[in-house]
């Protein structure tokens, strides 16, 4: 198996196994290392299928959507005189993508990083006082979960912190990049470097909807090709999947 | 209970703190000093006073700017000697402070940045004696609070004064309740001294209870 494993999460009726189908075919145009590929879902069908755990599913409550991408943060530690750590994920640089994104250029970039912390997405098209506001209120996250990068290990300490807040969490956060806005990324902190979680640099992802980098370049629905990956999120509002098909063969 | 005082040192405060006010925190700070804010206040205090409690230290839970409730208990009780105001948006913690610029320089009123809900709050060797929280409906019941506080002290016979609300239209009212009854059930509470609501000028309907 080889050492870089990408992944997304499927669960529900909102996309359809070809969304997983498309992203598997961008990952094996766009990726020029050795990688496996996986998908979590909780209706495996495919080969690469992961079956999702069920075991948070009695909290939900229509909050905290998307919760069920922490499983991929779950790690079983076995007799480490036989090896030190075992999962269902083979590998152990993970890269975390949503269905609804475009890749751009080659992955190989995100496994190349510096690993020192894991990195996801901040939203550089975000106006930091308008987080700042809404802070308070469980909106507006400066941070988006839809691409994610870590190794083996890094995200254990926030699966723990989920599995031992469920009913907690389900109750108060909307949504789970919430939760990691208020728990592993400080976006008051002036040394990033401080923060637990990192960040993907300016310019690498941007959103399709939202635009690039605020103020500068936040033209929506602009193509960008020097970025590495375009997302479609729109801020849990239906997708407009149909914009993002079109794109798919562009 | 009909009336704040204003007096010279809270005017020189308040004139401070609104003088600094700018962006979207300006209208914060009105709405945390409209009509209903100060009703709400001064009912806790006039049912504090009717039991005869002689708070100490008091920990304030979501306690906002906090400038009519710290003036409000320290004019009514002389046995407080400190109010910490426990606050997760770090926002308004310089304004806070402006408001209460008084009881900050004699050390008996302190902020403290922290999500409640998800460690014990208090040091070691900290105390207090009674809890005020009139942000219930921002957050999970306070059952959750009370485990975490327990779980750090021996002996914890802190004394709860909890409000919250009926108002849903509110993204953030992410707890409602609808009685002062719930809000005890949801804290908890075993020993009642006391439970009622009012209707607010704002139309919302308060709730409160006392008790342990």
């Amino acid at each position: 198996m080889a050492e870089n494993t990408i992944l997304c999460v499927k669960w529900g009726d909102k996309y359809g196994n070809e969304y997983v189908e498309r992203l598997k075919e961008q990952v094996e145009k766009n990726c020029s290392v050795p990688y496996n590929f996986y998908c979590l879902t909780d209706n495996p069908t495919q080969p690469y299928h992961l079956k999702l755990p069920t075991t948070w599913n009695e909290y939900e409550n229509g909050n905290f959507w998307a919760y069920r991408k922490f499983h991929m943060f779950a790690e079983k530690t076995v007799n480490k005189r036989h090896g030190p750590y075992r999962t269902d994920l083979e590998g152990d640089h993970f890269l975390y993508l949503d269905l609804d994104v475009i890749i751009q250029q080659d992955l190989k970039y995100f496994f190349e990083l510096d690993m020192e912390r894991p990195y996801i997405v901040k939203g550089w098209w975000n106006d930091i006082e308008v987080c700042k506001k809404n802070f308070v209120n469980y909106q507006s996250p400066m941070i988006n979960s839809s691409v994610i990068r870590w190794d083996r290990g890094q995200m254990k300490e926030i699966y723990k912190h989920v599995s031992k807040n469920l009913d907690v969490l389900f109750f108060t956060y909307p949504t789970i990049d919430n939760y990691l806005n208020h728990f592993f990324y400080d976006m008051y902190e002036e040394d990033e470097t401080l923060n637990f979680l990192n960040v993907f640099s300016e310019g690498d992802i941007y959103s399709w909807y939202k635009g690039n980098v605020f103020p500068d370049d936040m033209e929506p629905k602009k193509r960008r090709e020097e970025c590495k990956i375009c997302l479609f999120n729109n801020s849990g509002e239906d997708n407009d999947t149909e914009e993002l098909k079109s794109l798919w063969n562009t | 209970m009909e009336y704040l005082k204003y007096t010279p040192e809270m005017a020189r405060d308040w004139k401070n703190a609104i003088n600094s006010l700018d962006g979207y925190i300006e209208k914060r700070v009105w709405d945390s000093m409209n009509e209903s804010q100060l009703v709400s206040k001064l009912w806790l205090v006039e049912e504090m006073l009717n039991l005869n409690m002689k708070p100490i230290n008091i920990s304030l839970l979501a306690g906002w700017f906090a400038q009519y409730i710290v003036p409000l208990l320290y004019d009514n009780f002389e046995s407080i000697e400190s109010i910490e105001n426990f606050e997760m948006d770090r926002n308004i913690k310089s304004l806070a402070y402006k408001f209460n610029t008084r009881y900050k320089k004699d050390d008996k009123y302190k902020i403290r940045i922290k999500n409640i809900m998800f460690a014990n709050m208090l040091g070691k060797t900290e105390r207090h004696d009674t809890v005020i929280n009139c942000s219930c409906e921002h957050m999970y019941p306070m059952s959750r609070f009370r485990e975490l506080e327990n779980a750090g002290m021996d002996n914890n016979e802190a004394l709860y004064i909890l409000q919250s609300s009926n108002d849903t239209q509110y993204d953030d009212h992410i707890n409602c309740v609808k009685s002062a009854d719930e809000l005890a059930e949801q804290a908890k509470l075993v020993e009642i001294m006391y439970a009622g609501e009012r209707l607010l000028p704002n139309g919302m309907t308060r709730f409160m209870v006392i008790g342990r």
